[in-house]
């Protein structure tokens, strides 16, 4: 049971209030926030420190242009922030920005993290086919209706992490089906509710989990299971990769989008993997042919071995690759194997260790020793 | 711009090959029948990855192999100058081979030879007529649909619109336009440059009626590999030029009129700010580019990080700050290191996510600086890029201005 | 299957138990299948699951790491962090079909030079069934 300030407005409407209460009574010195960009429905992470630029905040627009876990990392790279921020993100995106921190590529302090029971985003492509206006029409219903939204990203249709326990503050939207008169800010920590202090509204206690959040959670793991068969279906093994990686242009973007994989230089951009004329040559003399840029399934299999196990399924990898290869999918089951094997939910713990980097001596005794 | 030097005095004849049984065929055969004659070892070229229909370059021995390649797929997937880098880039083949690239990927290969990112060295380049890829995204999402659309393409060289924008007014899409030029701005000292005309072979598709393949050797090189072939230059190449001009000329005034309409369009801060507000800053473009080497990009490094104060006082300034921050500074950024040996092979924007027209952009831009200095990326081996060579006397009207100077007009 | 047929497996062994252990059993001359090229690491916690999965894509029709026995690394904990590693390769290739038993893990200590002998035996025999990796057909990798 949380308290729960309940705003007479509607969700949009509520928080903007909200947020403006926070900044103008100076508890935070910045809103970190999605914000318009144009009419045609674009939207880019922004850090707004003005009042009046508030209003072009949209922090619900159902859209992920950069995962926000990213860009909060980048911030406290070299230190915390130095002024509270208040930062509204969503809980992939937050739980990205934990696993970021378990690897010194962040700070939490000062951040006050405001996230939401999340109804998912579309694919970025919504914005350039024109189907974006629409789409986010039937959004909202299938919210308030504890429903999949359709056509949002497919991580996202099979998302079961969608009620963001690590978040300070979570404003609740599925299956609130009064979302266009009243607003219901769950101040999930302390620090939530210290910060809530003197905003307008009443405060009440309500639990999160509702029969509603239950039902939506049911139907997004039956979609997992299904989008998961489906690529077994078709069939793994090195054929089957082959095809599905087939158009592959080795750009990387899946990888630069990813917020797991934080490093400056990707190993497999560095001279490690590029190669002398010669072994090329001596590969063809053996198999009459290779692919150029050779290691295509290699990149995928590496950056699996490296970051799957802290995988969010936030599905920025799919968004930019421009082959439309599903890596998100393929990704996520690979990730969601690993979990289970280390027991595992990346972004749900702060304390709890990353298992790739530890390891305890009394595990996985029979392995090694037949 | 005639295209009629006196370096096209060498190849006025080729070698007119029938290609009745279509012109993949023709020049998988003339393939095929090289590796045989071991006129080289191996040969990089687009091969169809089974059972998809994807494109990927194959560096391959093996005959059977090119059974499923095409020299000019629908697409371009990987930027052949970045293939061909990813080969030779730490050092040269020790064996001989050919490589089939448009002429843009060619080059784009030529200025990463200039960037010391590949080594030219026992690689035989053969370029051939391109009429334009179509764009990758479409062509993903509907494959089928998008070959036969390039049938169309093929058939209506230059007129099919469904390529992507920088093809449809690419004007450098055959031979003549790989070879230097005389201009009347051609400094002295480049005029006495020898001629060091890349390729080495070119395939003429143009004024052939899907009938007839041209094949153009276009220096000793491609002369001597024709003769391994079998093959006698002294067919007249009078119904290709004839063709390559009339398109040429069409293209460069689409060319014209396209990038006059574009520039309106995008000038001036706000125009242009607006083209990227969807930008989402994920570097795709960069990556893909070929001229685009840089092991670490200077705008993915640390140099970029900021302290969270300086964040926060930025965004204070201005009220709001969108992040990820600078993404003018990084096309802007971008454009001022590649523009100059820009090629306008349209990759990057193939590889947006958003769909935001960069190839356009930066050819338009690119046009305009390689014309202020006089350059033309990719023609010749031996000219330095027009960053790391300087005259004294020259540009005088850029420097401190006095009555006797007047600003520099771009037009 | 061919009698002649020998699989290439590449074997990586830590310095101070499985590479000596490896010495034993050839002073030893006991009798192993020509199958493993081995590479020496001073630990088994040096192997990067990279190397395994470039063995692999290389065409390499096994891989095999071989380590001190939990609790008696040379470098106290090296082993720990390879069993986690290998187990996490593991799955990856399971989850990708990627015939996993192409893939193995036996802790060796310098002493057991017979065990070594064993292990390679059985190895090298599970390899044979399975046949060469097919990677070694594909181009398009």
């Amino acid at each position: 049971m949380s308290n729960v300030l309940k705003i007479k407005k509607g969700v949009e409407q509520g928080v903007n209030e909200f947020l403006k209460f926070l900044l103008e009574s100076e508890k935070v010195k910045g809103i970190f926030a999605l914000r318009k960009m144009n009419e045609n429905g674009a939207v880019s992470y922004s850090l707004i420190t003005h009042p009046e630029e508030l209003k072009n905040a949209v922090p619900f627009a159902p859209l992920m242009p950069v995962n926000a876990g990213k860009i909060l990392s980048g911030f406290t790279l070299e230190k915390a922030i130095n002024e509270p921020i208040a930062a509204v993100l969503r809980p992939c995106e937050l739980r990205a920005f934990i696993e970021l921190i378990k690897r010194t590529q962040g700070n939490l302090d000062n951040y006050l993290l405001i996230s939401s029971t999340c109804g998912g985003v579309y694919p970025l492509k919504s914005l350039t086919n024109g189907r974006f206006k629409e789409q986010v029409s039937q959004y909202w219903e299938s919210v308030k209706n504890a429903e999949i939204a359709s056509d949002v990203r497919p991580t996202c249709a099979a998302c079961e992490y969608f009620i963001p326990q690590q978040a300070d503050i979570i404003i609740a939207t599925v299956g609130k089906k009064d979302l266009e008169k009243e607003c219901s800010i769950f101040l999930n920590t302390k620090k939530g509710e210290e910060f809530a202090k003197g905003a307008t509204g009443n405060i009440v206690t309500e639990e999160i989990e509702t029969k509603d959040t239950s039902n939506l959670r049911q139907k997004r793991e039956e979609q997992k299971k299904e989008d998961f068969d489906k690529l077994s279906k078709d069939g793994f093994g090195i054929k089957a990769l082959v095809k599905i990686f087939a158009a592959c242009l080795s750009c990387h973007g899946c990888s630069k989008a990813c917020p797991i994989c934080y490093c400056t230089l990707c190993d497999f951009d560095s001279k490690t993997h590029e190669y002398s004329p010669s072994s090329h040559e001596i590969e063809i003399e053996q198999k009459g042919g290779v692919r150029i840029p050779p290691g295509t399934l290699f990149f995928h299999t590496g950056r699996m071995i490296h970051m799957a196990v802290s995988c969010v399924s936030c599905g920025m990898c799919s968004d930019v690759c421009p082959v439309n290869i599903p890596v998100s999918t393929i990704f996520s089951k690979v990730g969601n194997s690993l979990q289970k094997l280390f027991d595992y939910l990346p972004g749900k713990d702060i304390e709890e260790p990353v298992p790739f980097g530890t390891y305890k001596e009394e595990e996985f005794t029979e392995i090694g020793e037949e | 711009m005639s295209t009629q030097t006196e370096s096209h005095k060498n190849h006025t004849k080729g070698v007119i090959i029938s290609a009745k049984e279509g012109i993949n065929k023709a020049i998988l055969d003339i393939f095929k029948k090289s590796l045989e004659k071991k006129c080289f070892d191996a040969i990089l070229i687009p091969v169809r990855v089974p059972d998809t229909e994807s494109y990927a370059w194959v560096l391959l021995k093996d005959q059977s192999l090119l059974d499923e390649a095409n020299p000019l797929p629908p697409v371009m997937s990987v930027q052949g100058a970045k293939a061909l880098s990813s080969l030779t880039k730490h050092g040269e083949m020790t064996q001989n081979i050919a490589a089939i690239l448009r002429p843009c990927e060619i080059r784009a290969a030529v200025e990463l030879f200039k960037l010391k990112q590949i080594h030219l060295d026992n690689i035989s380049l053969i370029s051939i007529d391109c009429p334009g890829a179509m764009p990758l995204s479409d062509y993903v999402t509907d494959p089928e649909k998008y070959k036969k659309r390039f049938k169309n393409v093929l058939d209506k060289w230059g007129e099919d619109d469904s390529v992507r924008p920088v093809c449809h007014i690419c004007n450098r899409f055959s031979l003549p336009s790989l070879l230097p030029q005389k201009s009347a701005k051609t400094s002295p000292a480049k005029q006495d440059e020898p001629n060091l005309a890349i390729p080495d072979l070119h395939i003429g598709l143009l004024g052939g009626n899907k009938e007839k393949i041209f094949l153009i050797p276009v220096n000793l090189k491609g002369r001597k590999i024709l003769e391994k072939l079998e093959f006698k230059p002294d067919d007249s190449l009078n119904l290709w030029e004839n063709k390559v001009n009339e398109v040429q000329d069409k293209k460069e005034k689409r060319r014209n009129e396209f990038n006059q309409e574009l520039r309106k369009k995008i000038e001036g801060q706000e125009k242009f700010t607006a083209v990227f507000d969807e930008c989402l800053n994920c570097h795709n473009c960069m990556r893909v580019c070929p001229i685009c080497y840089c092991q670490q990009c200077f705008f993915d490094s640390a140099s970029l990080n900021l302290s969270p104060e300086t964040y926060l006082s930025r965004a204070e300034k201005k009220g709001a700050l969108r992040f990820p921050l600078d993404t003018l500074l990084f096309h802007l950024g971008r454009m001022s290191h590649m523009v100059l040996s820009c090629v306008s092979c349209g990759a990057c924007e193939d590889a947006c996510p958003m769909s935001i027209p960069v190839a356009q952009i930066f050819s338009l831009v690119a046009d305009q600086t390689q014309k202020a200095f006089d350059y033309t990326p990719g023609i010749n081996k031996k000219e330095p890029l027009p960053l790391q060579a300087f005259l004294e006397d020259e540009f005088l009207e850029v420097e401190t201005p006095s009555e006797a100077t007047t600003p520099i007009e771009v037009n | 299957m061919n009698e002649e047929y020998m699989p290439k497996i590449v074997g990586f062994l830590c310095n101070w138990c499985a590479y000596t252990g490896a010495d034993l059993a050839g002073v030893a001359r006991l009798k192993i299948p020509p199958s493993l090229r081995v590479i020496r690491v001073m630990c088994s916690g040096r192997i990067d699951p990279l190397f395994v999965t470039r063995s692999f894509f290389k065409g390499a029709d096994g891989v095999i790491m071989m380590g001190c026995h939990p609790g008696d690394c040379h470098y106290q904990k090296g082993n720990y962090n390879a069993r986690r590693r290998y187990v996490l390769l593991k799955n990856i290739f399971e989850t990708l079909d990627l015939e996993p038993e192409r893939v193995d893990l036996s802790w060796v200590s310098a002493s057991e030079g017979p065990r070594y002998a064993k292990i390679t035996e059985e190895f090298t025999e599970k390899i044979k069934k399975l046949g060469p990796n097919p990677v070694k057909e594909e181009i398009f990798i």
